[in-house]
């Protein structure tokens, strides 16, 4: 392989690529504003400017092919006074704007002033005033004067959402950013913008003053909304999440998610509807009861039924953990076949970048993991038909509101004699349970789904329940949650008493006369791991960050009893 | 040059120092000394001690003449609070700074009066005040809101003085 | 006289001497703290009633409001028997120390002293070693370490202490040749004073005065820094004025010893010169008294507050290689004295 010498190093490059892409491969960070790995080389805020060896003047890294032999300096007098040049020279009309700039902590301006630049202008001019507040879109917060005119954003839409909805206007010093008259930008990918913008020129209003972005703690984990299953990061304060961020994972999402996933899958999870602790109804009234009691209700009734007449509903959103000892517990200790799951389609979400019609997370993964009839079983269609005939008198449902889903549920579910469900806020289908389990969101538990791709990937806990504890159980932690104690005010936000729904399950079995014996999501992963072939010798190291793509021919996984 | 550490043990006291008795004399002079100098205790409640603008007494926020605070929660107080007692939400408004405290907390259990948010404030908008006098008979109490918090601008230039000139 | 008259005497100079007593030993803390303050630079207590002359009364209200508390493994009969111990033997002691010459009045001679006892300064040596009893025993019975040990070193610094002062004593009886308060103070007429005449017991008697009423800087019974009050740890409410009380009656009991023992009593010197009516030498004779008992009371109370605590061994090393030799000394320099001047 051709190589060239940066910083006295010697660096391998494929052909074609350029100086910062060859840098970037090794660990080596030539400073760029406009440049973006995904999207198109503009070559216009000139930060990146190298010396190399035999050219007459400093050369843009982003846009200079790597060729044999050539020798960079990144550290040369030559390029800190250019870099030096190319700050003061951006930050001339730049406001003073950090303490009410939201990209502030997270800011490139704001590292580059810091490592590239000496911090003096010799500007006494008054500074440019643009306009400060202009919705782009409804989601999109535009600040004329903040912005470095990189362009990211119009080739962002341009070239990775497909939609050309941004475009400069004016020239020199009043050149700003704008969308066609009349039409906002409304592309459902409109938000990535505001990742990739350097600067705080634009902002999630959503997100909006919501807290600093150094106040937060961020988790690694998965986004909810489809099942392409991007990687985000969850950042919480006081126990609340307050944003989600698409994390770079190459073979699902790259740097991107989609504005639907990143604003509507998190707030279910804050909200004032979270079922908070086991609840019976008693004289048609729920009321919130211990989780033994439930625990004692819930087999008593289940097992005045045959195992004949109760049916299992597992569920698309729960994880493959929550469904494999959902299907255990149906198989192994009731031993009922009648097993299945209701897939989730919105015909109208797909597209051909990353959103597919599959808006539930984990359909792969229920189906992997046994929540599926058994040969005498009945699907799902067929329990919806023996409910009717008053075949199965008791339904048990993991998470998922099936009535909103599927109305025709609505009626028939009236006739059955027992409804348990585990669900994480009240909905159609928990007015109508006669017994309620609270269940962690995916925001609180360890756990793992499986992509439409086939790809494994895990979720973590981002906020704590009654059941957890950030310190105890290893989560992310921000400073107020390192260094504040139990009675400081910040520490008070809502906690759930929720479980893990495998869980509440484990705990049920125990009440049967076949104890299932699980301390940890890694536990039932393990034991995953050993009895469904897909899953074949992963553990969670192993699933990682980034995911590991199953190699398995889809035929009906079975789980030996 | 190597220089020697210089050493204190009891060898090296003086036969007087030894024999103790002058030196008890001598320390009962200091003290009766003491006794006949003028005292210059302010009996608190009647006589109040006044500081001067280098006083560090309780954190407040300035109130602009207009009845508007300065602070623009940036949360750097907050940040840089040593004792985690500052909590700040931020909100927007319409306003020419676009965003203000909707939240300023300040835990008077937890300050230390070390004035590092006085220090780190970019906009000048919080200040270490003269008012050192600080009794809650609860802990809800002691957390100061902005009700408390504020306080005009004229009552604190002595302060500002203070900081304009050495900060 | 017929025993009436004697019972009704004493019992009315017992009276006075206890009343006074306890005024005088509320006050002393008034003075105590006020003396603290002002060495320190400080106004002390000045709320309660003009320049807080009721302070001490405040005091005592406060400690009989508070609430008794007596420690779950404490024998409890000796624990509160100790404090009355140590009350009993302050008060006690008072007795036999005279404040002024003999007076005539209503018709009676009355000499100034409770008990005109043959033995007085033994009498005196014997109780306060009985004061011993009421710290070692609070000490034991609180049933708490540091309780103990506080209680253990008083014993062990009162019998080490014990010693020179019975000697330097030995001293000031050689040259009175007698064991009756009164006879002593008449020994040191003029100037005459032992505190002149044997400088060295006077010294060694003060010092040893010092550690048997544990002040500063002998306290180690009490040391808080270390012990949290020792002996007396596990006290409060009453009990604890109890001690409190005593020790500062201690304080004025060792201050009158050494008033009548070194100091030449009530006499003031000369002053028969001036031909004086006797009523009014009377009362210049027990203001001397009281002056001087003020001044040893002041002297005692400023030393607390300029001089640091000693370690337990220093303490000891004082005691038996220090003090014990000079008061030896005082006794040989005494007797030297009267074998040469015959006095
Ligand atoms: S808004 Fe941000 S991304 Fe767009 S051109 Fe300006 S600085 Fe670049
Ligand atoms: S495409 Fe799907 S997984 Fe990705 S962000 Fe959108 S909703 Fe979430
Ligand atoms: S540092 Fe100043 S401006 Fe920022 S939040 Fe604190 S008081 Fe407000
Ligand atoms: S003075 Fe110090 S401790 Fe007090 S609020 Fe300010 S930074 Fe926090």
């Amino acid at each position: 392989m051709p190589t060239i010498i940066i910083d006295e190093q010697e660096v391998e490059f494929q052909p074609g690529e350029t100086i910062i892409q060859a840098a970037r491969h090794h660990g080596i960070e030539i400073p760029h504003f406009c440049w973006h790995p995904e999207l198109s080389v503009p070559g216009n805020c000139r930060i990146c400017l190298v010396e190399v060896d035999k050219m007459p003047k400093l050369v843009i890294a982003c846009s200079t092919i790597a060729s044999e032999g050539m020798v960079v300096h990144t550290k040369s007098e030559k390029t800190i006074d250019a870099q030096n040049a190319v700050m003061e020279f951006i930050l001339i009309n730049h406001p003073l704007d950090c303490p009410i700039c939201d990209e502030a902590g997270e800011c490139k301006l704001q590292d580059y002033a810091y490592n590239y630049s000496v911090g003096e202008s010799r500007f006494i001019e008054e500074k440019n005033r643009k306009q400060k507040h202009v919705e782009l879109g409804p989601r999109v917060m535009f600040d004329g004067e903040r912005c470095i005119s990189c362009s990211r954003c119009i080739r962002f839409c341009d070239e990775i959402a497909k939609k050309p909805e941004l475009t400069f206007v004016q020239r020199g010093d009043r050149v700003t950013i704008t969308t066609y008259p009349g039409q906002p930008m409304v592309n459902p990918y409109s938000m990535n913008t505001i990742d990739i913008c350097p600067v705080g020129a634009l902002t999630n209003i959503d997100f909006r003053f919501k807290a600093r972005v150094w106040d937060m703690s961020s988790t690694k984990s998965i986004c909810t909304g489809c099942s392409r299953g991007c990687n985000i990061d969850i950042w919480v304060r006081n126990n609340e999440i307050l944003r989600l961020t698409p994390r770079y994972n190459e073979q699902v999402n790259s740097y991107w998610m989609c504005d639907d996933g990143r604003l509507n899958t998190f707030k279910y999870v804050n909200a004032d509807d979270r079922v908070d602790s086991p609840q019976i109804r008693g004289e048609g009234q729920l009321r919130k009861v211990e989780w033994e009691e439930a625990f004692d209700e819930t087999v008593s009734r289940i097992k005045s039924f045959s195992k004949d007449e109760i049916a299992f509903v597992g569920s698309a959103h729960a994880t493959c953990e929550d469904n494999y000892i959902f299907a255990k517990f149906a198989r192994s200790v009731i031993g009922c076949g009648n097993i299945d799951f209701v897939q989730h389609i919105d015909p109208e979400f797909g597209d051909d970048i990353l959103r597919v019609n599959d808006v539930a997370p984990n359909a792969m993964g229920a189906k992997l993991t046994g929540v599926s009839p058994s040969k005498s079983g009945l699907d799902i269609d067929g329990i919806k038909k023996a409910i009717r005939e008053g075949k199965v008198k008791a339904l048990y449902i993991l998470e998922d509101d099936i009535i909103t889903e599927d109305p025709q549920f609505e009626n028939i579910i009236t006739k059955l004699d027992l409804l348990v469900v585990h669900s994480t806020n009240h909905n159609k289908t928990t007015a109508l349970a006669d017994i309620i389990f609270p269940a962690s969101a995916y925001a609180e538990k360890n756990g793992t789904f499986v992509n439409i791709n086939k790809i494994v990937q895990r979720i973590r806990p981002a906020i704590t329940t009654v059941d957890t504890d950030r310190a105890l159980d290893g989560m992310e932690m921000s400073r107020l949650d390192k260094f504040g104690t139990e009675f400081d005010r910040w520490a008070t936000g809502v906690k759930v008493d929720a479980k893990a729904s495998w869980k509440i399950l484990v705990s049920l079995s125990g009440l049967f006369d076949h104890k299932m014996k699980f301390n940890m999501a890694e536990e039932v992963f393990a034991d995953m791991a050993k009895n469904i072939d897909a899953f074949k010798g992963l553990n969670y190291d192993d699933v990682g960050d980034s995911g590991v793509k199953l190699n398995y021919q889809f035929i009906e996984q079975k789980v030996k009893a | 040059m190597e220089k020697k550490a210089a050493k204190i043990r009891k060898k090296d006291l003086t036969f007087l120092q030894k024999i103790y008795i002058p030196e008890i004399m001598k320390g009962l002079a200091l003290t009766f000394r003491n006794m006949i100098r003028p005292k210059f205790t302010f009996e608190y409640p009647e006589e109040k001690f006044i500081p001067s603008g280098s006083y560090r007494g309780r954190p407040v926020l300035v109130e602009e003449k207009n009845g508007e605070e300065r602070c623009v929660a940036c949360g750097l107080c907050s940040r840089v609070c040593p004792a985690l007692a500052i909590d700040v939400q931020a909100a927007e408004t319409e306003r020419e700074k676009e965003r203000y405290p909707e939240k300023f907390e300040i835990d008077m259990l937890r300050c230390i009066f070390c004035g590092f948010c006085e220090e780190v404030c970019p906009e000048e908008a919080i200040v270490m005040s003269k008012d050192y006098e600080l009794a809650f008979s609860s802990r809800e109490e002691a957390i100061y809101g902005k009700d408390k918090l504020l306080v005009p601008v004229d009552q604190l230039q002595d302060r500002i003085d203070f900081l304009r000139q050495y900060k | 006289m017929g025993i009436g008259e004697i019972i009704i005497i004493s019992a009315v100079k017992i009276l006075v001497i206890v009343g006074l007593l306890l005024l005088m030993v509320s006050y002393l803390t008034y003075f105590e703290r006020k003396i603290s303050a002002w060495a320190q630079n400080r106004i002390g207590p000045n709320r309660v009633g003009w320049k807080g002359l009721l302070q001490p009364f405040a005091d005592v209200f406060k400690l009989l409001l508070k609430e008794d508390i007596v420690p779950e493994r404490a024998n409890k009969m000796i624990h509160t028997i100790a404090p009355i111990i140590a009350l009993f033997v302050a008060f006690s002691t008072f007795a036999v120390i005279p404040f002024g010459p003999d007076v005539h009045l209503f018709g009676y001679d009355i000499q100034l002293v409770v008990a005109d006892v043959n033995i007085g300064i033994l009498f005196v040596l014997a109780l306060t070693s009985l004061g011993v009893y009421s710290l070692t025993l609070a000490g034991w019975s609180s049933g708490s370490k540091y309780s103990l040990l506080g209680g253990i070193r008083s014993s062990a610094q009162m019998i080490s202490y014990e010693i020179s002062m019975g000697f330097s004593v030995g001293g000031v009886l050689l040259l009175a040749e007698s064991l009756r308060p009164i006879a002593i103070v008449d020994s040191q007429a003029g100037w005459m004073w032992n505190a002149v005449v044997q400088p060295i017991g006077f010294i060694t008697f003060t010092v040893a005065a010092f550690a048997e009423t544990s002040r500063l800087p002998f306290d180690l019974p009490e040391a808080e820094p270390e012990l949290v009050g020792g002996f007396h740890t596990e006290y409060s409410s009453m009990k604890f004025a109890g001690f409190f009380l005593a020790e500062y009656a201690n304080m004025i009991i060792a201050s009158a010893l050494i008033v009548t023992l070194y100091l030449g009593g009530w006499q003031i010197p000369y002053i028969e010169l001036l031909e004086l009516p006797s009523w009014l030498l009377v009362i210049l004779q027990i203001g001397a008294f009281i002056f001087k008992l003020f001044a040893l009371l002041f002297f005692f109370i400023w030393v607390r507050w300029s001089i640091p605590r000693f370690r337990y061994d220093q303490l000891m090393n004082l005691g038996w290689k220090v003090m014990f030799p000079l008061s030896l000394i005082n006794i040989i320099w005494v007797a030297l004295l009267i074998m040469i001047f015959g006095l």
